[in-house]
């Protein structure tokens, strides 16, 4: 197994690293056999990237940052007021203090730059929320080249009754890889809600970790991948009810076509002492090729009293009996099938209040599938 | 294809079909001329939804022998979507729930994704919403359901009306109905023949598979034909559902049977 990268990727002790990563090890031995050099941020963001991420919507609330270090040049913070402070304590080390409601979301973005040689980067982050709501949208991108090695670890830290919605749009091209570690914890009636979307990339690996720490703290988890080529994402959403009546409720959609990998692990523990917690994961999947692959690994332990929990999780196929009534009726064969993905995955993108980032998402995710 | 009355909008020549390896159809020939309203009664088993679903294009159905010519094209080498904007429609004896589907962007994408094929000009939403609303009165469904997924939480009944809704919205030549009229009230059984009715005209033919000589009261058919072990057995006029409402199908098997009771008794 490739030792340096088993290390720094995952969590726990060897024996769970190695657990955690069963599905996607040739993955990560193919990426442990390069060699890397450390990726240049400086190096200059082609205009294909630019205009991925220059919304109109998010100007002057954006914050760019190029192989793992904070572009002065690409962000522009005027917009955001005063309840938010950045602080940088070293190169590729960042803290978020958000004190007060932020009405219009940050719009965080994290560009993959390929060199002339494959690299790869690494960067901490802590978001501290202190009061209020706030509002973030992230979003990875990637230029095709050399490949590129991202990896982001962030701390999210939600102070009693404080909220936190998040939205995170991960669309890699296939040279690019990223390992994101991804720990929140959660304070006394404070909520957490997360919109996860991966698509593309060589392998992506969201570690997603969830302490609901204090009373009544509460999660909601969405996500959706959508693969082809040989795309490769993996999941691994681990949720602990740590104080009494907590609630999480996850849904999770998956769609794999081509010779696509998709896995999704969701684990829920409700610890002793959390009584009266509520755990509910749905996790469905959806298989557009044969040849394509999806492992879901629901696991729920229950240590405490008077919990409800519900989980379940389902791999299939499209309906055919569907996709006849749409085409008997004139709807050509690949807009239909495009139509059964954008349907399957909706129910995981409800959740985002905002009309036109849901739609950007819906088409995003859509796009597994070819127009014509 | 032309659609002037009296010619011939489709010829289906000893149709042979399997599905899942057994053969269904077993050389089934019928004529249909634009303007005409065809009813087909039958056992059940004896292949009728099957025959629906070959001249819909659905896969699966293996045609391994004979001929179906709509207008003056091949319609078995068509794609089922070439056929609906070729104006075939089939109300589907059991139609499909699909969740998450809205059924208004379902239409609209149906109606123009039609037109484009046809060469015409797309339906902004506006005009769209204005025939919709032309179309729903005539079958008195209510709003509601066009914000639904398609046919989601639909009653039975409902299901029916909106297939028959769907077919006054797409406006087909060759509309082909597969016992929409069964588990309907006897209010919206009129509903649907109504709905038929007003679509009659000279350049549209209708397929109408029943099992009740109670809708063919309201929607007068100009031919009857009985559809059984995968053939057309007995064809005749309106009289004939009379008749089958009468005696049963065994009437018309003991019609039919000589060549195989000789067979049978040697
Ligand atoms: N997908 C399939 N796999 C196996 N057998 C099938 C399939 N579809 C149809 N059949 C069989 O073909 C025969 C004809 O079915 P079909 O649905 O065409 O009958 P029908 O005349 O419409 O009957 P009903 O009046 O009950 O609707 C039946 O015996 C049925 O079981
Ligand atoms: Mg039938």
């Amino acid at each position: 197994m490739s030792a340096p990268l088993l290390e720094e990727f995952g969590r726990g002790d060897a024996r769970e690293r190695e657990e955690s990563w069963r599905y996607s090890k040739t993955a990560l031995r193919a990426l442990a056999q390069q060699d890397y050099a450390v990726a240049d941020a400086r190096a200059a963001l082609p205009d294909t990237l630019l205009e991925q991420f220059d919304w109109a919507a998010t100007r002057g609330r954006r914050v760019v940052v190029v192989n793992g270090v904070f572009s002065e040049a690409h962000s522009d913070i005027s917009g955001v007021g005063a309840s938010v402070t950045v602080g940088e304590s070293a190169g590729n080390a960042y803290s978020i203090r958000i004190d007060g409601d932020i009405e219009r979301p940050m719009h965080v973005v994290y560009a993959n730059v390929p060199s002339a040689q494959s690299s790869r980067w690494q960067a901490n982050v802590e978001v501290t929320v202190v009061s209020g709501r706030a509002r973030v949208i992230e979003q990875f991108i990637g230029a095709q080249g050399e490949s590129v090695l991202g990896s982001l670890r962030r701390r999210y830290d939600l102070a009693d009754a404080t909220q936190l919605d998040l939205v995170s749009l991960c669309e890699l091209p296939e040279s690019v890889a990223m390992y994101r570690l991804v720990e929140a914890r959660v304070g006394a009636k404070a909520r957490l809600h997360t919109t996860h979307v991966l698509l593309g990339g060589r392998l992506q690996r969201l570690d997603f970790q969830v302490d609901l720490a204090g009373s009544e703290a509460r999660l909601e988890s969405r996500g959706v991948f959508a693969l082809r080529g040989r795309d490769h994402a993996d999941t691994q959403l681990d949720v602990r009810h740590l104080a009494r009546d907590t609630a999480c409720d996850v849904v999770w959609r998956g769609v794999a076509d081509a010779r696509a990998r998709g896995i999704f692990r969701g684990a829920i523990t409700v610890a002793q002492g959390a009584d009266g917690s509520d755990a509910k994961l749905s996790n469905k999947n959806l298989l557009l090729s044969s040849s394509a692959e999806i492992d879901t690994q629901p696991a729920l332990e229950i240590y405490a009293d008077e919990v409800k929990a519900a989980h379940g999780a389902t791999v299939g196929q499209i309906d055919e009996r569907a996709l006849f009534y749409l085409r008997s009726r004139g709807i050509p064969l690949a807009v239909a099938r495009r139509m059964m993905v954008t349907a399957f995955c909706a129910e995981a993108l409800a959740g985002i209040g905002d009309a036109d980032l849901r739609e950007l998402l819906a088409q995003r995710v859509q796009a597994v599938l070819p127009a014509e | 294809m032309t659609g002037k009355e009296n010619e011939n909008m489709l010829k289906i020549e000893n149709l042979h079909v399997r599905v899942a390896g057994k053969e269904i159809l077993k050389g089934l020939s019928l004529e249909v001329k634009a303007g005409e309203v065809h009813a087909i009664m039958g056992p059940n088993g004896a292949g009728k939804s099957t025959l629906g679903n070959v001249l819909a294009g659905r896969e699966g159905y293996e045609v391994t022998q004979g001929s179906v010519v709509y207008g003056d094209k091949n319609l078995l080498e068509l794609e089922p979507e070439e056929r609906a904007a070729e104006g075939v429609f089939l109300a589907f004896q059991y139609p499909v729930e699909i969740p998450g589907v809205n059924n208004t962007y379902f239409l609209r994408a149906a109606l123009n994704a039609q037109r484009k094929h046809r060469g015409e000009a797309e339906l902004d939403s506006m005009q769209f919403l204005k025939r919709v609303r032309e179309k729903l009165a005539v079958l008195h469904l209510k709003d509601e359901l066009l914000h639904r997924a398609v046919n989601e939480g639909f009653s039975g009944g409902e299901k029916k009306r909106n297939e028959i809704f769907q077919m006054a919205l797409l406006e087909p030549k060759l509309a082909i109905l597969d016992e929409t009229d069964s588990g309907l009230d006897i209010d919206a059984l009129k509903m649907v023949a109504d709905g038929v009715n007003a679509m009659r005209s000279p350049e549209r033919a209708f397929l109408v598979v029943t099992h009740y000589q109670r809708l063919l009261d309201y929607i007068v058919p100009d031919v009857v034909h009985v559809l059984a072990d995968g053939r057309i057995v007995e064809s005749g006029d309106a009289g004939l559902a009379h008749k089958l409402e009468e005696h049963g199908y065994a009437w018309v098997a003991g019609r039919q049977a000589p060549a195989e009771a000789v067979a049978g008794g040697v």
